[in-house]
């Protein structure tokens, strides 16, 4: 009951009960997929080609090889017909802006420090294909719908001896 | 065996906001509302559990809540036990699944409780942040620091490029449903706000401005879904669940989303919930809706997805007035979740109570839907606004 006496005289007699402190670490290191960034090697995920083509400089995806279906993100299985023999295939590193938008209050962990940053969606040229990328070297007032970008890759230096990339589009012209 | 219908009698709140209080301190406050609220049941009535929580295991570092609600609130669980984790619909969901166990004749009194943690302090606001990204696809959506506040906005910036959609519409959104908010004293933001308030408020994401947007919110909220024998037993005005759908389209990330203006899951959800409800023209037909407007833009394409108003005159819509209290649709009296904020697993709880609380007239005047209500609607989308739920509530089952 919760009405139960909360009276502070001790029933046991008095004697302070035994007490000991208990050390637990400063910081407790997460495991590393909580950085948003997988481990992208082929001993942690079966889409590595991805990310060794990435770090070649390509951007590729998925393709069936049974109905033809292309996908984005890459796969392991084809959603239109259940096929497992997909292909990698190289996508355009062109694009134009479909949408865009800022991350200006409080950025997610790991990224906090880069606000503010652009957010959007890519269309990529002559393929249909949209994907969400951050866009480096503009800010958000720069910035129209139907604006070219061209692909950019990311080296991530971070808290694995994994080279791992990823990517992100900057203005096509902007070399810098 | 027939389906049978089910009921809202009553429930309850947790006050929202940030709080100085424990995930399960948040879900006893919302079970003891929820009791004090309805006469004739107590926890020991209780035979199924549904609890409606997003990521306990992030924002409060546990897992298995449901049965841990269950011991808070002394509920011996002899039929049915379960959490749902549909992201923001995680409450809606977890009412259906209640709906249709008693629906298939398992049980006929059933405890829905949403409840979400998600301040943990101004320090760690990034944590928060983080755990909204990875409710999309985290490995090529979230990494690109896509938040709820970054992503939405890109349907806004759609919209107006394609409908011709003012932010001035928008800001008619949150306008409305901050000022209802200010009369609902269980809601996080109780001010009231005027048009130029939400357009000089920081564009945090632009073209979305701080004012555009819900919050991160702390809260809880049950109710007690029954039977409609048991519901007889218990009162004369009940809110009876007369339709239940939801869409999700096969895309989830980026690239495999239908549409960046619309959500046609949204229709489906709606179409599907109307035909069992037996709705032909849902503007005349329903009294009184609470709608998902995380962002105020999602509360403007949803009078055109849910089937109010052709594509593309969502703002229109906003700008006649047409979802204020007396317009053709209340649309979020309760504040929605830009007034009330968005504990996340509560909030599809919190607006099926509210039709309730509309139908019985319990609610604050100033925020009193006229001419007593008798049929409502709750919409919630969740993720990348891949999910669509919707839900058709009546006073009188059909
Ligand atoms: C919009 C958002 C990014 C603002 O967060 P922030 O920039 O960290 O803002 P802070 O928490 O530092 O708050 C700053 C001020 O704005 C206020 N505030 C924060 N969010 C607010 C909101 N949504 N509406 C109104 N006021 C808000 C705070 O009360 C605070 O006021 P104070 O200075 O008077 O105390 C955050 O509220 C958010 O992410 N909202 C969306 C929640 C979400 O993703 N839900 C899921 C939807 S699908
Ligand atoms: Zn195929």
């Amino acid at each position: 009951m919760t009405d139960a006496d909360d009276t502070t005289v001790r029933s046991d007699g008095g004697s302070e009960p035994p007490r000991r402190t208990v050390t637990i670490p400063d910081s407790i290191e997460l495991p590393r997929l909580l950085d948003f960034y997988d481990l992208q090697d082929d001993e942690h995920t079966r889409i590595s080609e991805f990310y060794d083509r990435l770090r070649d400089g390509s951007l590729s995806t998925t393709e069936c090889r049974d109905c033809g279906d292309l996908q984005f993100p890459p796969r392991v299985m084809c959603p239109e017909c259940t096929s497992d023999d997909l292909a990698y295939v190289s996508l355009p590193h062109d694009g134009t802006l479909f949408a865009f938008s800022a991350v200006r209050g409080s950025g997610p962990l790991g990224m906090t420090e880069d606000t503010p940053f652009v957010t959007s969606v890519v269309d990529l040229d002559g393929v249909d294909v949209k994907l969400s990328a951050r866009i480096d070297g503009a800010d958000y007032d720069d910035l129209s719908i139907g604006d070219p970008v061209t692909l950019e890759v990311v080296d991530i230096d971070g808290p694995t001896d994994q080279h791992r990339v990823f990517y992100r589009f900057r203005p096509r012209g902007d070399t810098a | 065996m027939m389906p049978r219908n089910a009921a809202i009698v009553g429930g309850g709140h947790a006050d929202w906001g940030h709080r100085e209080a424990t995930w399960k301190d948040l879900a006893q406050e919302a079970g003891k509302a929820t009791f004090d609220d309805v006469d004739g049941l107590t926890p020991d009535d209780v035979e199924g559990l549904f609890v409606g929580a997003v990521q306990p295991e992030r924002f409060a570092f546990q897992s298995h809540v449901a049965p841990l609600a269950a011991e808070l609130l002394g509920i011996d669980v002899t039929k049915m036990i379960s959490r749902t984790e549909l992201a923001c619909a995680s409450g809606q969901a977890a009412l259906r699944y209640a709906w249709l166990a008693i629906a298939a004749g398992q049980l006929d009194v059933a405890l829905v409780l949403g409840v979400e943690k998600m301040n943990l302090g101004d320090e760690y606001m990034a944590e928060t942040q983080a755990s909204m990204t990875n409710v999309l696809d985290r490995e090529f959506d979230g990494v690109n620091g896509l938040n709820a506040p970054s992503f939405f906005s890109m349907f806004a910036q759609r919209h107006m490029h394609e409908y011709g959609t003012t932010h001035e519409q928008l800001a008619r959104v949150s306008v409305k449903n901050k000022n209802h908010a200010a009369n609902n004293p269980y809601a996080q933001f109780q001010t009231e706000v005027d048009v130029d308030d939400v357009l000089d408020s920081y564009p945090v994401a632009p073209p979305l401005c701080l004012l555009d947007c819900s919050g991160i919110t702390d809260g809880a909220a049950g109710l007690l879904l029954v039977s409609e024998e048991k519901a007889r037993e218990l009162t004369d005005t009940a809110a009876y669940v007369t339709g239940s759908g939801q869409s999700c389209m096969a895309g989830n990330s980026i690239n495999n989303l239908p549409s960046f203006s619309g959500w046609p899951q949204a229709t489906q959800a709606a179409e599907e919930a109307y035909d069992q409800a037996g709705i032909d023209d849902p503007v005349d037909e329903l009294d009184v809706a609470e709608i998902h407007d995380c962002f105020s833009i999602s509360e403007i394409i949803e009078y055109e997805d849910l089937g109010w108003v052709e594509k593309g005159e969502g703002g229109q819509f906003a700008e006649d007035g047409r979802g204020e209290l007396d317009g053709d649709i209340a649309v979020n009296p309760r504040g929605g979740l830009l007034g009330c904020g968005h504990p996340l697993g509560a909030t599809g709880v919190s607006q099926a109570l509210e039709i309730y609380k509309q139908f019985t007239g319990e609610v604050e005047s100033a925020r009193q839907v006229p001419d007593s209500p008798e049929t409502g609607l709750i919409h919630n989308l969740s993720g990348s606004g891949s999910v669509h739920s919707v839900m058709t509530l009546a006073r009188d089952p059909q």
